[in-house]
C-alpha cells in the first residue's frame, strides 16, 4: 500500500482551557477528496490549520509527503523548525479561506502572481501567462485587472482558489469556502471545486455543503468535540451513519 | 382657536398653516459678540506699540525667506527620518523576539518621555560626553565637527518623531485584517516579506492621514531648533530683533509665515485623507 | 574719543539736574514699590546663586541700595534678555538695570544713565595657543547672539584682521553666555567674547580654565535704561547714584564683585559712542 500523502498521528491542540483536538489521527491519500463535517468547535478547522501550520500542534505529528511538519526529531527530542523552514513547508499546501483574504491593494492577476514571483522567484512573464490560464480555469479572464472591492464574493473566492493553485501545491485545503457567500454565489465556487477534484487534486474541505460532499467527496469525516467520530464514504456517512452523534448532527442540519 | 378647520375628534387641520421662519436670536447675538471681540483685539493690535512698517519691511527679507526654506527642508527630512524609524520600531515592537520588542519599548519610552527641546540640546552638546565619535582603529572625528546644528536638529527632531510615528504605524499595522497575514503565510511568505508586501502597504492607507497631521506639527516643532543655532525661521526673526529691538514686529512676521505654511498644508492633508479613505469604504459584496 | 563722550555726558547731566532737586514720581511714591525686571543669566551682574537660588548680583545690590535711599521696596521679575526693552516700553518695569549696554540704536525710545564701563573681551581655554587678539584672525569665535557683541566682533575683525590681509574671524552664535562657554569647552569654537565685567566671575567659578586675550576691544558703558518721557524718575535715580559714588558705597559694591576697575567717576547720560 502506498504511503498516504498526509499522515496525522495523535495530534492534540489546546487553546487555554479548551481542548480543540484530542489525539486525532487521520490519513489522506493522494488524489483523494476528503470532506470534514461537524458542528462549530468540533475541531475540523483547527485540524485543517494544523496541516499548513497556521496553528502549531501541541503534541503529535503530521507528515506531508513523508516530511514531518514543523518539527525536527533529534536525539529523542523534538525541536521546532525555524520560521523560514516552516514557510518553505507551506509551499506544498494551498489554502482557501472562508473570508477569501484577497490582497485588496492588488488586482486579481497580481494576487495570483504574487506568490510565484515573490516567494518562488519565478520568471514574471511565465507566471503571468500561467496566471491568465488559471483565471480562465476559474472563469474570470475578464476580471484580471479588477480589485477585490470590484468583485462579488463568489468571484473573489474563485480568484482565491486560483491564487492558491498558482503555487502548484500538492494538497489544497478549503476552510468553509462557501460559508461567507450569498446563496446564489455558492454554486459558481462549488463548480470550480468540482472541476478541481475531477482533475485529481488532493483536497481537504471543511464544509457545511453536504450536497457537495455527497457529489464529490471520496470520504467524509465527521468530527465532534475534537475527535473523529465517524469516517467513511459519503454514501455511508451521510446516507447511513452508524454513530448516534453523526445521526443527530445530520438530522439537525438537513 | 384659529382659522384652521377642525377635523374629527376636535383636532384642528394644520396642513394649511405656513411655518414661520425661526429667528435664531441667540445665534445673531453670539455672532455679534464674537465680531465685537475680534474687532477689539484687532484695534488693540492696530493701535498698540507695534510699528507695522517693520512688519511689512521684514516680511520678505532675504534672511526670513531663507529661514522658511530651512524650516521646510528640516521638516521634510526630519519627518522622513521619523517615518523610517517609526516603521522599523513598529515592526520590532510586533516581533515575537523579546529582545527586539524590549528595545522598541525602551526607545519609545525614552524619546516620548523627555521634552523635545531637551533632546535637541543633548544632541547638540553631545561632545561633553563623547568628545570624539568613531570606530576604534578605523576612523574617528571630533563630535563637534559632526554634530552641526543641522545634524543635531535632524537627529533630535527625527528620532523624537520616530517614537510617536511608531505608535501610529503600530496601530496601522494592527488595523490590517489578521486574515491578510494568514493569506500571506499560506502562500509561503515569511514574516518580513509579508510585512513588506502585504501588511505595510495596507497599513499606509490608514496611517498616511495622521502622518500628514504630524507633519504639520513638525513644521512648527522645527522652531525649537533655534536654540541650537539651526537658522530656521524663528532663529532668523530673532536675529533681526536682537539687532533692532523690534521684538513683537518680527514675531508677527514669523507668525504670519508659519500660518501661511500651515494654511497651505491643511487642505492638502484633508485631500490626502479623502483620497486614502476612498479605498476603505467599499466592502466585499 | 572717550574724553569727548564723558564731557558730553556730564554736560547733558548738568543740564537736567541744575533745575531742581528731583522727586520720585507720584505713582511710585504712593505704591512705595519699584518694579524692576532682570535677565538673571548674567553673572556677576544678575544671576541666581547656585547654592541658595537667591537673585544676586552687582545690579541687584546697586538697585537695593538705591531703593533704600528712595524709601521704596523693589518687586523683582525675570525675563529673557530680548524682553528687557519691551518690558520698559510696556511699563512692566520702571527702569532697567540689567547689564544692558548703552547703545545709540537703543536710544530711540529710551535714555541711559551709564554706571559701569564695559567692553567685549576675547577669552580662550587656558591651554589655547592664542597669545594676542590678532592670533584669533581666521578662527571661530562665539558669543551670545542676542547681544551687540556679534557686530563688535565683525567690526574688530574688519579693522584688525582683514585690514592686515589676514582671514576674517568666523562668528559662531550662541544662545547665552553659558551656552557659549559650553561650546568653547567642547571645541566648537576657538575663542569666545563676553562683556569684560562677566569674566572675573567665570574665572572664579572654574579656576584656571579660561584666559583672557588682550584688552577689551571696544569701550562702552552699561546703563540704567529709562523711558524718554520719564525724566523725573531718571533725575531722582541719577542724583542718588551720584551720592553713592561720592560716599564710596558704589565703589564697595563694585569691589565686592571684583569690578572696581570698571567704575565711572560719575553717572553719565547716553555717553556711549556705539
Amino acid at each position: 500500500m502506498t504511503q498516504p500523502l498526509v499522515a496525522i498521528r495523535s495530534v492534540s491542540k489546546t487553546f487555554g482551557e479548551f481542548q480543540a483536538l484530542k489525539q486525532v489521527s487521520l490519513d489522506v491519500s493522494a488524489g483523494e477528496v476528503l470532506c470534514l463535517i461537524g458542528a462549530s468547535g468540533s475541531g475540523k478547522t483547527t485540524l485543517l490549520r494544523c496541516i499548513n501550520q497556521l496553528t502549531p500542534v501541541d503534541s503529535g505529528g503530521i507528515w506531508l509527503d513523508g516530511e514531518l511538519l514543523g518539527l525536527r526529531e533529534e536525539g529523542g527530542r523534538l525541536h521546532r523548525l525555524t520560521e523560514r523552514q516552516i514557510a518553505r513547508q507551506r509551499l506544498k499546501t494551498g489554502m482557501v479561506f472562508q473570508r477569501f483574504n484577497l490582497f485588496p491593494h492588488k488586482t486579481a492577476l497580481e494576487n495570483i502572481t504574487e506568490g510565484p514571483v515573490q516567494v518562488q522567484g519565478r520568471d514574471r512573464q511565465e507566471v503571468r501567462s500561467e496566471a491568465m490560464e488559471l483565471l480562465a480555469r476559474v472563469g474570470l479572464t475578464a476580471k484580471a485587472d479588477a480589485y477585490a472591492s470590484q468583485l462579488s464574493g463568489g468571484q473573489q473566492q474563485r480568484v482565491a482558489i486560483a491564487r492558491a493553485l498558482a503555487m502548484k501545491p500538492m494538497l489544497m485545503l478549503f476552510d468553509e469556502p462557501t460559508s461567507a457567500l450569498d446563496p446564489e454565489l455558492v454554486g459558481e465556487v462549488l463548480s470550480v471545486m468540482k472541476e478541481l477534484a475531477r482533475s485529481g487534486m488532493t483536497m481537504l474541505v471543511v464544509t457545511h455543503e453536504l450536497g457537495f460532499a455527497r457529489e464529490v467527496a471520496d470520504r467524509v469525516v465527521y468530527m465532534d468535540h475534537g475527535a473523529i467520530v465517524e469516517s467513511g464514504s459519503s454514501r455511508d456517512v451521510l446516507g447511513a451513519p452508524r454513530e448516534a452523534r453523526t445521526q443527530a448532527f445530520l438530522s439537525a442540519v438537513i | 382657536m384659529s382659522n384652521a378647520a377642525t377635523l374629527a375628534g376636535g383636532f384642528p387641520d394644520l396642513s394649511k398653516l405656513p411655518v414661520a421662519r425661526q429667528a435664531h436670536w441667540m445665534r445673531w447675538f453670539t455672532a455679534a459678540a464674537i465680531v465685537a471681540v475680534l474687532l477689539t483685539i484687532g484695534r488693540a493690535f492696530a493701535n498698540g506699540q507695534i510699528e507695522w512698517s517693520y512688519v511689512s519691511r521684514f516680511l520678505t527679507a532675504p534672511v526670513i525667506l531663507q529661514g522658511i526654506v530651512n524650516t521646510m527642508v528640516m521638516a521634510v527630512l526630519a519627518m522622513a527620518l521619523g517615518i523610517f524609524l517609526g516603521i522599523v520600531v513598529a515592526i520590532m515592537r510586533l516581533s515575537p523576539n523579546p529582545v527586539l520588542k524590549s528595545v522598541a519599548l525602551g526607545y519609545t519610552w525614552l524619546f516620548r518621555g523627555t521634552p523635545l527641546i531637551l533632546q535637541l540640546l543633548l544632541w547638540f552638546n553631545i561632545a561633553l560626553v563623547f568628545p570624539t565619535i568613531g570606530i576604534p582603529g578605523l576612523w574617528s572625528a571630533r563630535a563637534v565637527d559632526i554634530m552641526t546644528p543641522f545634524l543635531s536638529a535632524l537627529l533630535g527632531l527625527g528620532i523624537n518623531q520616530g517614537a510617536y510615528t511608531s505608535e501610529v504605524m503600530r496601530a496601522g499595522m494592527l488595523s490590517v485584517d489578521a486574515g491578510q497575514y494568514e493569506a500571506a503565510k499560506a502562500i509561503g511568505m515569511g514574516r518580513l516579506r509579508a510585512l513588506r508586501r502585504i501588511i505595510l502597504p495596507q497599513a499606509m492607507r490608514v496611517v498616511i492621514p495622521p502622518l500628514g497631521n504630524e507633519f504639520i506639527g513638525m513644521v512648527k516643532a522645527t522652531s525649537l531648533a533655534s536654540v541650537i543655532q539651526y537658522p530656521e525661521l524663528l532663529h532668523s526673526a530673532e536675529n533681526i530683533y536682537y539687532a533692532n529691538s523690534r521684538v513683537i514686529e518680527l514675531l508677527i512676521v514669523a507668525g504670519l509665515w508659519y500660518l501661511l505654511v500651515v494654511s497651505i498644508l491643511t487642505p492638502l492633508q484633508m485631500l490626502l485623507e479623502r483620497r486614502f479613505a476612498r479605498g476603505f469604504s467599499q466592502t466585499a459584496r | 574719543m572717550r574724553r569727548i563722550s564723558i564731557s558730553a555726558g556730564l554736560a547733558a547731566l548738568a543740564a537736567i539736574t541744575t533745575a531742581h532737586a528731583a522727586e520720585l514720581p507720584d505713582a511710585i511714591k504712593q505704591a512705595g514699590v519699584l518694579r524692576l525686571t532682570v535677565n538673571s543669566t548674567y553673572a556677576p551682574m544678575e544671576y541666581r546663586d547656585p547654592a541658595t537660588n537667591q537673585l544676586v548680583g552687582l545690579d541687584i545690590d546697586l538697585a537695593n541700595e538705591l531703593a533704600k535711599r528712595l524709601n521704596v521696596k523693589i518687586v523683582w521679575s525675570e525675563t529673557p534678555f530680548a524682553e528687557l526693552i519691551p518690558s520698559l516700553q510696556t511699563k512692566r518695569a520702571d527702569f532697567i538695570i540689567s547689564g544692558i549696554s548703552d547703545r545709540s540704536s537703543r536710544r530711540e525710545t529710551a535714555d541711559f544713565i551709564d554706571y559701569l564701563t564695559t567692553g567685549p573681551q576675547f577669552f580662550v581655554l587656558t591651554d589655547n595657543a592664542a597669545k594676542a587678539a590678532i592670533d584669533l584672525c581666521g578662527k571661530k569665535v562665539g558669543t551670545t547672539r542676542s547681544t551687540s557683541f556679534p557686530v563688535e566682533i565683525e567690526k574688530w575683525s574688519k579693522q584688525n584682521c582683514e585690514a592686515s590681509g589676514k582671514p576674517a574671524i568666523q562668528y559662531v552664535p550662541g544662545e547665552n553666555s553659558i551656552d557659549v562657554r559650553n561650546q568653547l569647552k567642547q571645541g566648537r569654537i576657538d575663542a569666545a567674547v563676553q562683556g569684560s565685567e562677566t569674566l572675573p566671575y567665570a574665572q572664579q567659578q572654574e579656576v584656571g580654565k579660561y584666559r583672557v586675550v588682550g584688552e577689551p576691544f571696544a569701550v562702552g558703558y552699561q546703563g540704567i535704561m529709562f523711558r524718554k518721557d520719564d525724566a523725573a524718575l531718571r533725575e531722582v535715580v541719577t542724583e542718588h547714584l551720584a551720592a553713592m559714588i561720592a560716599d564710596g558705597s558704589y565703589k564697595s559694591i563694585l569691589d565686592k564683585y571684583g569690578l572696581g576697575t570698571h567704575a565711572v567717576a560719575q553717572p553719565l547720560m547716553n555717553a556711549a559712542t556705539q
